[in-house]
């Protein structure tokens, strides 16, 4: 942690970084959804984001993709949920949202902080 | 993973997905076909998809500290396009030019509903990863709110 970078930025930027991982992983779900034999993956976001707090900043291990288990499998042996996808699609560009903003929340506190309380 | 690498994903699934409608259009125009350059009649054709592991140096690198097993987000591609082996469907036409000598003609076996369905299979696939692109660039753009 350096001067400028507070406990919740920290958190933040792991959180986007997870949220991109995940952002990639749904894609490309969506885009084997006609692939016979494709299995769905994804990451155990809460377990990766404890494992990213936990660990210093040297060496970042990259979070973990399994297959999704419980899902219902075609006769050509993909198990891609239309509806599970689209559903974690919008949620996860929400949970972006809701990150970025709190970063930028966090950044203009810091800015005040560094202004003496004299607005921005 | 960078927001730019999701472009990637989504965008070789449009190009499978359009090949594979271009596929099902020329099935649908050449289904009274009884003329090919390669002799005999037209003959459908398939798509097959395959999930393209991803390959760059990061990811492999990665890859290799995670049990070697690759863990990152590929893509699809369209491996092959290959021919149908189902036999030509042979109509009794005995003024047909391509008429064999009893009288029969092959035509290429090919249901146009089948292809219909195949075309609205991949229009939809093409919209739902239209819309990952949609939610990736929005994205993109969220992320840049954070310099203002």
């Amino acid at each position: 942690m350096t001067l400028v970078e507070t406990p919740l930025m920290h958190t933040l930027s792991r959180a986007l970084d997870l949220t991109s991982v995940r952002q990639g992983l749904v894609s490309q779900n969506v885009a084997n959804i006609d692939t016979p034999g494709y299995k769905a993956r994804d990451i155990d976001y809460r377990q990766e984001l404890q494992r990213a707090m936990a660990d210093d900043e040297s060496l970042q291990p990259a979070p973990v993709a399994r297959e999704v288990p419980g899902l219902v499998e075609r006769p050509d042996g993909n198990n891609v949920s239309l509806d599970r996808e689209s559903l974690l699609m919008a949620q996860n560009q929400l949970a972006f949202q809701v990150d970025v903003q709190l970063l930028r929340a966090e950044f203009n506190r810091l800015q005040q902080a560094i202004n003496g309380g004299n607005g921005q | 993973m960078n927001l730019f690498g999701l472009f990637q994903i989504s965008g070789s699934a449009l190009t499978a997905e359009r090949v594979r409608a271009e596929v099902a259009t020329s099935n649908l125009a050449n289904s009274e076909t009884t003329r090919t350059p390669e002799g005999g009649p037209y003959r459908r054709r398939m798509v097959v998809f395959n999930s393209r592991p991803a390959s760059s140096f990061r990811l492999l690198l990665a890859g290799s500290l995670n049990n070697g097993s690759l863990q990152e987000a590929g893509g699809v591609r369209v491996s092959q396009v290959v021919d149908d082996p189902t036999p030509a469907l042979r109509r009794y036409e005995p003024g047909h030019p391509d008429a064999d000598a009893s009288g029969y003609v092959d035509y290429p076996a090919i249901s146009p509903v089948q292809e219909m369905v195949d075309l609205m299979g991949a229009q939809r696939a093409y919209e739902l990863n239209a819309s990952a692109v949609q939610a990736a660039k929005q994205m993109i753009q969220q992320s840049l709110q954070i310099l203002k």
